[in-house]
């Protein structure tokens, strides 16, 4: 069934991604998409795919060439501000976030006033999924000025003391209006399509940084050109307890409380919030959104069975426990490498170049760390399956852990040859930092014999860095002037042996002129003369 | 690159190390380190082409050489632990001690007095005395015969070379078969040769009157320098396990490059484009 509410937009559609970024989508958002219960309304663009399976489920969207994407269900179509408010809805999805719910007819709503529109249509202990972009995200970090889209009529802006800026904020702001935030998550690559979701428990478990470093990696794929690279200021994010502050977007599971318990948060939240910009302000926040976590879980268990998932990494759901616990093999390599400790990172690619985990590039392979020890890179043992177990809490010794799938060695190995020269690590060798002779440098240090030329070629970049451009600018214009110096010093070492050359012909032709010079070319023409008529009685003689 | 990568048949104990052809060593594409020293690694009196690979013996020489302002530095470890690596100590009777008396190179001359060193050592050393000059030394009848008078045998491991003329490839192995017949290496300065007596087995001593270069600038703080960083490696007897420690530090002999790392950091040729190349491999003498 299709209503039109009034606003709607014509000609105009935000699921085929022509007018501004696609709608939501991914099999990683299904895992918030199933919070959902009872009489449910879906806000703004998302995928058909996504609509949960329920027979109580409402689109709104405000464009009308979307309104038969979703057969089956009941569509509205038109701008937010013109639904009615009742009969109110148990869960209110607003994955895309609060961005594209109002059409070019509407007046400009602020964040906060779209919020409680929103609000306005959700029941008491309703619940909100709700969908958030960090302005301030490395997709926005590394990005270049884009041009505006048809859909930027008017642009969220970070300027704008109306929405949250920064994580704590965003979720104090929900906890202002009277949500209790139960799960709240850190995406990557985006908003609309994340394919990894990290909950606070991950997000603050230091053990398995490797593997949301190789999970982050995975997931932001530079597919333009960008300032720096995305990948690389994400894993240092995460590596910098950053994973939520720098994530692009933020997603949380949240529900309206009982009248009583949402004064005594909002007093706790209130206070928390004129603390924020303090560290210890959001230790408090975190503790106090633990504890009204709690208390929200154990309510929605009794609304309804769901669980929300910790962590999802490739689309798929994990439990942290399952994680492996270690550093990635880059970061133990990039490590080494600044320390200088040539020998550690001899150990860390034989050992990884002699393993099964070869062909896995390093920033997807994770050394495993046994509890309560520092992994000892001479103790390495390539991964295999089915190989020892680390046992209890007693120091072994690590194993490399794949978590991407396999290629070619050298493929592998190119790529961190890549990652040393861009990550400004190719000083190290004294040798011109060219990608193939790094390569080979690195077999080398793993005793095997590589030639530059039998490196694999560079797989075609999608994009470039800026940062990558300037930097190899400043590297080949270092690289001139030092070969102009050497083609200088060749030179005069040129003119030095010709002169001693000179000099020793010279002298050949003084000695020869003396009696016993004479004597000596008078003896080996004679002999010369001899070898002739040998070679020629010898030829007669055939 | 540099003509002295040829000293003491440096270049051909490495090319021995790739499996190359150590009668005729490849141009290392760099400079080589050739002695132990207390600045930067490389010899004050040599001209260096930027972007030209520096490569050093230890890691301290190359965060000094960076301190200095150097670039392009790696460390390869000295040529003699990649020797003493490849040769395998036959384990002959040690006896008695080898002496290095402080000399100078081409050029220069020492100035000091021979007689009371002699004493000195007469009056440390309990077996016999092995004492080696170098070859200006050696060839100077009157301070060779001050030695020999004295009781002492009197060698030289040989001349250095330079320029790539008389180029000696046989000097660090006659030096090693030397070493190795003592047990205890002395010197009256702390310097290579005491560094690699440590590695060959010599237990070392630094002692006695350190004698002056005629002229002698202290470059990087001078003998003064060395004994201030050092005091531990002075004296008639040493800490034998942190001098170990040391000369196995200071000749990086405990990071050694696999072969196939070094020539590609020397862009030296391949074992593959060599055409005997199943015969080749660590050659054994």
């Amino acid at each position: 069934m299709i209503t039109l509410i009034g606003g709607e937009m014509l000609a105009w559609s935000d699921l085929d991604g022509s007018h501004g970024p696609a709608p939501a989508s991914g099999d990683a958002l299904r895992s918030i998409i199933s919070q959902a219960f009872g009489r449910t309304l879906v806000v703004g663009p998302h995928a058909q795919s996504l609509i949960p399976a329920s027979p109580d489920v409402t689109v709104l969207v405000r464009g009308n060439a979307d309104v038969d994407a979703y057969p089956g269900v009941t569509v509205l179509c038109g701008s937010l501000e013109k639904l009615a408010a009742s009969p109110a809805y148990d869960t209110i999805v607003a994955l895309d976030g609060l961005g594209r719910l109002h059409s070019a007819e509407a007046a400009p709503y602020s964040w906060d006033e779209t919020l409680a529109q929103l609000l306005a249509l959700l029941a008491p202990d309703g619940r909100l999924l709700l969908g958030f972009e960090n302005l301030f995200g490395v997709h926005r970090l590394t990005a270049l000025p884009a041009a505006p889209a048809d859909a930027d009529w008017v642009v969220a802006d970070d300027h704008d003391p109306a929405r949250p800026a920064g994580h704590a904020r965003w979720l104090s702001r929900l906890t202002d209006a009277g949500l209790t935030v139960t799960a709240d998550y850190a995406a990557y690559p985006s908003l609309t399509s994340p394919t990894v979701l990290l909950a606070r428990a991950a997000r603050t478990e230091p053990a398995i940084a490797g593997a949301l470093e190789a999970a982050v990696a995975a997931a932001v794929r530079p597919d333009s050109d960008s300032l720096t690279d995305p990948a690389r200021l994400a894993t240092a994010a995460v590596r910098h307890g950053l994973t939520a502050e720098l994530a692009p977007a933020w997603f949380a599971v949240a529900t309206r409380e009982a009248a009583a318990t949402r004064e005594a948060a909002a007093q706790g939240a209130r206070a928390t919030h004129d603390a924020a910009a303090t560290e210890e302000a959001g230790a408090i926040h975190e503790a106090a959104g633990a504890t009204r976590e709690a208390a929200g879980a154990t309510r929605e268990a009794a609304v309804r069975g769901a669980e929300a998932p910790e962590a999802v990494i490739g689309s798929q759901v994990v439990r942290i426990a399952d994680l492996p616990r270690g550093r990635t093999l880059q970061d133990h390599l990039l490590t080494a490498a600044q320390r200088r400790d040539l020998p550690e990172m001899r150990d860390l690619l034989t050992a990884w170049q002699s393993g099964a985990a070869a062909g896995v590039p390093a920033a997807h392979v994770i050394v495993s760390a046994p509890v309560g020890d520092q992994p000892r890179p001479a103790e390495l043992i390539p991964h295999a399956p089915g190989g020892d177990a680390l046992v209890g809490d007693q120091p072994g010794p690590a194993e490399l852990i794949p978590r991407a799938p396999g290629g070619d060695a050298l493929v592998a190995l190119r790529a961190f040859a890549t990652e040393a020269i861009t990550a400004g690590y190719a000083h190290l060798w004294p040798i011109q930092a060219d990608e193939a002779e790094l390569t080979a440098v690195l077999a080398g240090m793993t005793g095997r014999e590589l030639e530059p030329s039998e490196v694999p070629p560079a797989p075609p970049r999608p994009a470039h860095a800026v940062g990558d451009l300037l930097a190899d600018r400043d590297r080949l214009t270092r690289e001139l002037s030092e070969a102009k110096a050497k083609h200088e010093w060749y030179e005069s070492m040129l003119r030095g042996r010709e002169a001693e050359l000179k000099r020793v012909r010279q002298m050949n032709a003084l000695l020869s002129a003396t009696v016993p010079g004479k004597a000596a070319t008078s003896l080996v023409g004679g002999l010369r003369a001899g070898k002739r008529a040998v070679r020629k009685m010898v030829r007669r003689g055939r | 690159m540099h003509h002295a990568n040829h000293y003491y048949g440096h270049s051909h104990v490495l090319a021995r190390y790739c499996g190359l052809d150590d009668a005729d060593p490849p141009r290392i594409q760099g400079y080589l380190q050739h002695g132990w020293n207390i600045g930067d690694g490389m010899a004050p009196d040599h001209e260096y082409v930027p972007g030209v690979a520096k490569f050093v013996w230890s890691e301290r020489v190359r965060r000094r050489a960076w301190s200095l302002g150097r670039r392009e530095v790696y460390v390869t470890g000295a040529p003699w632990a990649y020797l003493v690596a490849m040769t395998p100590d036959p384990g002959a009777r040690r006896e008695g001690t080898i002496w290095y008396p402080f000399h100078g190179w081409e050029g220069q001359h020492i100035v000091g007095d021979h007689d009371s060193l002699i004493a000195e050592i007469r009056d440390t050393e309990t077996g016999p005395v092995t004492v080696c000059l170098y070859w200006q030394e050696f060839r100077d009848k009157r301070v060779r015969a001050l030695y020999e008078r004295a009781g002492f045998r009197v060698i030289s491991h040989g001349y250095r070379g330079g320029w790539w003329k008389d180029l000696d490839p046989g000097f660090l192995y006659r030096q090693l078969a030397e070493q190795r017949r003592h047990s205890r290496v002395a010197s009256n300065r702390l310097s290579s040769a005491i560094m690699y007596g440590t590695l060959a087995g010599c237990e070392p001593a630094v002692y006695g009157d350190p004698m002056q270069l005629e002229g002698e600038k202290s470059a990087f703080g001078g003998q003064a320098r060395i004994v201030r960083e050092w005091p531990e490696m002075h004296g008639k007897q040493l800490d034998l396990s942190h001098a170990r420690a040391l000369a196995t530090a200071e000749l990086g002999a405990d990071r050694l490059l696999p072969p196939a790392e070094l020539r590609r950091l020397f862009q030296w040729p391949s074992l593959r484009e060599d055409p005997d190349f199943e015969l080749t491999g660590v050659l054994t003498r």
